[in-house]
């Protein structure tokens, strides 16, 4: 590996978490929350007339206040002072506050990576349809601040059907498929098609890992558990769910074997001195993830199961890679790990595709079609897909090739960036 | 952060949740990870096949060489023999492929020893690039005490003394190859370190002057028992003339030379040396550090500005009119009544 | 503000409130096309054209403003004392040129031997009020040389901190 020279970067920052690492690992090095605090500007005025009270090193040299700041889970725990203000850089997959997010880099790549971007080259992540202003400010950024040695943009999607080469349940290593992306806050479906995203057929829903930790919160309230804090529920979705084929039939089994469904999950503390909790878990376990086949157990605003959307998605996508996107349908992010997620996901699927076949086939008076193969692919790297996709393709050979580097980007300026060739 | 550590926190992470793991945790777990450091340097942390208990951590310095004829060998032994129930030194020959020294953690025999013990091995080995750029520096400061006892009581201005320090050896590390490089040279009562960078581009270079013109002055204004600094562009100081490789590949003209005079004041054995070897081996990338910060907060500014243009340019616009030019109909007051036409 | 910058930016006003006198006008050339006649190659209709004027603070101060009948061009030469405020006039009025269609009238490339250019037409004045459009290239002048200098000495009082902090710990 040495004598190839320095790794790639991968930077992948998302809406909620960060994950940053270097290519050819498989799995991220660092990972944590997009969040930034700052110096509020109420201090900052304070620290002017009474510098000694706020006992900031940095805030007490005049001019500095753009180098006080912190990233990630430290950013988190300065919040809670009375000195930082905590932001989030990134809202809906896009970057909103440039500043912030130029200063977050600056902190990933020297404090956390402890690189020299003048060595490395760079593979960042955008989200599906990111605006092509949005790729030229990043190369702004990362060329004219960090003099990044290269730089290569891809959209998340296509790294996550990347990912998903490592299944081997796939053959061909193809960028046509369907991505359903399910992260904190929103699930995509994204159809793509040869590296291309189809942007018109791209589907939101507003559920994810969020509103399964909440739901699971509002069980244990109802049945009166001693500890109901966020981060018990958060567990016990870690640990405990899963997907089921039949709610009714799930029932039933509880009700039958009880000691072997009902689990219990204790909850240690930090403080020794405390005791330790137990905490009951019952019927969230399945019906937790069932918020994705049946929604309406949870939400009352969005009311289509996840394998409508995608049917819908596919359906509206052109009709000559319809039978690939089928084919192909990738799962990405944390809130796509619980156990028999895709075996149900393929399931549902399959039946909706059937109904449509055999309709077709009445009406069309008994011509048989040929068929339709759906098949859902879920790998181990699913947690970090996108992350584990652009570690995979910025340690080939090629990489280097396809990235643009500081020397073109001097000579042609940002819109170069505009278009980046496709890994094949 | 306005200092730049020399810990490894990613060595660090890494070997804290395997020294330590969670409780529920069952067995080792196997890992096969690189890590990179400034200046060309990977470590690669990965188990040693089925025994997941080995870790095997070695290291890839590009200056590995110069460091080896320095004596660097001897010093990491030195080093890290304290730790020697647990931490294994592979012999040269058993060095991983690529690699350029490499060491055997042994997990299972660690977990015996107390936590301190434990907490001083990640340690260490976060410190491990520091470590090994500071065997040159550690051979030029002895070289410096020999010196200073052998000239303690004799005329340091006579000519033959003159020379003879004049011809001391200068110790060299291209630890980012070729065009960035690490000059030593020891003499009585001084050690003289002199750094060569490349600025990469035009806003580089200017900024690297006006920094490096401030490097020069904070001794005279405010720091008066720092190291003296000296500036040059382009040209090597005469000290190490005869030893910098001429290289026409690259622009002597983005080059520039640093040099840092230590003093005994910052010599004295123990804590002040280790402190000084540590501090000054970042300078490279503190230096650049902080021109990359500045542009990044120049970038901040310029675009506060833009808002402000923006903001004075859009004054001109007619109310009723919108960004494509056409009139806005319709318009309503707060209680939604709307303005006669 | 130094002695010579009130009337130096008065007669820059009133030259470009004289100037930005436009009206709709179509090509003589090429049929139903009506461009900005200063941009294109006038040699066939010279009468389109006025004469343009050139006004000067000084060596590194200047302002050149060409008129013509449907479309005025203004560049700007901005102050450069030294290597510094060298790039860092670069430095901004690139970045400022990179985001140029929201200035409207902001043209992508400077005339040469000047830092910045724009460039006025009359679909601009009618959608524009003129005299806020002359307020805002004055505004500009201004607000650029403030900032250009404001970014240098933050620039040396960075060097000087970091320089400090570097040196302290040794110690």
């Amino acid at each position: 590996m040495a004598s190839m020279g320095t790794p790639a970067v991968v930077m992948d920052n998302g809406t909620g978490l960060t994950k940053l690492g270097f290519a050819g690992n498989d799995s991220p090095s660092f990972v944590f929350p997009t969040a930034i605090s700052t110096l509020s500007a109420s201090s900052s005025k304070s620290s002017g007339n009474n510098a000694k009270s706020t006992g900031s090193f940095l805030s007490s040299k005049r001019g500095l206040e753009d180098l006080d700041f912190f990233i990630g889970n430290e950013a988190l725990a300065a919040a809670n002072g009375p000195n930082y203000n905590l932001s989030y850089p990134i809202r809906h997959g896009q970057i909103e506050n440039w500043d912030h997010m130029e200063r977050f880099w600056e902190s990933s790549i020297f404090k956390y990576l402890r690189c020299e971007p003048e060595d490395h080259y760079f593979l960042l992540t955008e989200p599906p349809l990111n605006p092509p202003e949005n790729r030229e400010s990043v190369a702004e950024i990362m060329f004219e601040s960090f003099n990044c040695a290269g730089l290569y943009i891809a959209v998340q999607a296509v790294l996550a059907l990347a990912a998903s080469w490592t299944s081997s349940k796939v053959s061909d290593r193809s960028l046509t498929g369907t991505v359903i992306d399910s992260g904190d806050g929103v699930t995509h479906v994204i159809p793509v098609a040869e590296g291309y995203v189809i942007g018109g057929a791209i589907k939101n829903i507003p559920l994810a890992g969020r509103d399964i930790t909440l739901f699971i919160q509002s069980f244990l309230r109802d049945r009166g558990e001693l500890d109901t804090s966020l981060q018990t529920a958060e567990k016990i979705k870690q640990q405990f769910c899963y997907v089921c084929p039949d709610i009714v039939k799930e029932f039933n089994k509880f009700d039958q074997y009880p000691q072997e469904k009902f689990a219990q999950y204790m909850v240690e503390y930090a403080d020794k001195n405390r005791s330790k909790t137990v905490v009951d878990v019952g019927y969230e376990r399945f019906l937790a993830p069932e918020i994705f086949f049946n929604p309406e157990i949870c939400s009352s605003d969005f009311l289509t199961p996840l394998p409508t959307v995608v049917d819908q998605v596919i359906q509206a996508s052109p009709i000559d890679v319809r039978k690939k996107l089928y084919k192909n349908i990738v799962l990405s992010g944390g809130s796509t790990m619980f156990k028999d997620f895709d075996r149900r996901l393929q399931r549902d699927l399959k039946t909706l595709v059937k109904e449509r076949i055999e309709l077709s086939e009445r009406l069309s008076g008994g011509v048989k079609s040929s068929g339709v193969d759906v098949q859902v692919i879920s790998h181990s790297r699913q947690r970090n897909a996108v992350w584990f996709g652009g570690s995979l393709l910025a340690q080939t050979s090629e990489f280097k090739s396809y990235s643009y580097t500081k020397q073109q980007y001097d000579e042609e300026g940002p819109n170069l960036v505009r278009n980046f060739s496709l890994f094949k | 952060m306005l200092q730049i550590e020399q810990t490894n926190l990613l060595i660090q992470t890494t070997l804290t949740d395997k020294i330590f793991p969670e409780k529920d945790a069952k067995g080792y777990k196997s890992i096969d990870r690189i890590i990179s450091d400034f200046d060309f340097t990977t470590y690669h942390i990965s188990t040693l096949g089925e025994e997941k208990h080995l870790l095997l951590i070695s290291i890839y310095l590009k200056c590995w060489d110069d460091l080896e004829s320095y004596g660097v060998v001897k010093y990491l032994q030195d080093k890290y023999v304290q730790f020697e129930e647990a931490l294994t030194i592979l012999p040269s020959g058993d060095v991983e492929n690529n690699y350029n020294y490499s060491f055997v953690l042994d997990l299972a025999k660690l977990e015996g020893q107390s936590d301190e013990y434990k907490q001083s091995v990640i340690d260490s080995l976060a410190l491990l690039k520091r470590n090994c750029m500071a065997a040159p520096l550690e051979k030029a400061f002895a070289r410096y005490d020999e010196l200073a006892q052998q000239y303690a009581n004799s005329n340091t201005y006579a000519e033959e003394i003159q020379a003879e320090l004049q011809s001391e050896k200068v110790l060299v590390i291209n630890y980012r190859g070729i065009d960035e490089s690490i000059y030593i040279k020891p003499s009585f009562d001084r050690v003289t370190v002199i750094f060569s960078t490349i600025f990469q581009d035009e806003t580089d270079k200017i900024f690297g002057k006006v920094f490096l013109q401030e490097f020069v002055d904070a001794r005279k204004r405010s720091v008066q028992t720092a190291p003296q600094v000296l500036y040059s562009h382009k040209e090597p100081p005469l000290d190490i003339a005869h030893v910098v490789k001429s290289n026409n590949n690259t622009d002597a003209d983005n080059k520039g030379y640093i040099t840092f005079v230590l003093f005994p004041r910052h010599l004295v054995r123990g804590d002040k040396r280790e402190n000084c070897i540590t501090h000054i081996q970042v300078f490279r990338n503190y230096f650049h550090y902080h021109i990359k910060c500045s542009k990044a907060y120049m970038h901040s500014r310029m675009r506060f500005r833009v808002k402000e243009f923006l903001k004075i340019l859009n004054r001109a616009k007619p109310e009723n009119i919108d960004n494509d030019g056409s009139r806005i109909e319709n318009r309503k007051t707060a209680s939604g009544r709307r303005f006669a036409q | 503000m130094s002695q010579s910058l009130k009337p130096y930016l008065t007669a820059v006003r009133s030259s470009l409130t004289a100037a930005i006198c436009l009206e709709d006008f179509s090509s003589q050339i090429v049929e139903r096309h009506n461009r900005p006649e200063i941009e294109v190659d006038n040699t066939h209709t010279p009468e389109l054209i006025l004469n343009p004027m050139i006004i000067a603070r000084n060596e590194n101060e200047k302002i050149l403003i060409e008129p013509s009948i449907n479309s005025v061009r203004v560049s700007i030469k901005i102050k450069q004392a030294d290597e510094i405020e060298q790039i860092l006039v670069h430095k901004f009025t690139r970045f400022l040129t990179s985001r140029a269609e929201n200035f409207f009238i902001l043209r992508r490339v400077p005339i040469k031997g000047y830092d910045i250019s724009f460039l006025i037409t009359n679909f601009h004045t009618e959608q524009m009020l003129k005299d806020k459009l002359v307020d805002f290239i004055i505004e500009f002048m201004e607000d650029v040389d403030k900032e250009i200098s404001e970014m240098k000495l933050f620039l040396n009082a960075r060097a000087r901190v970091i320089a400090e902090a570097y040196l302290t710990p040794f110690d």
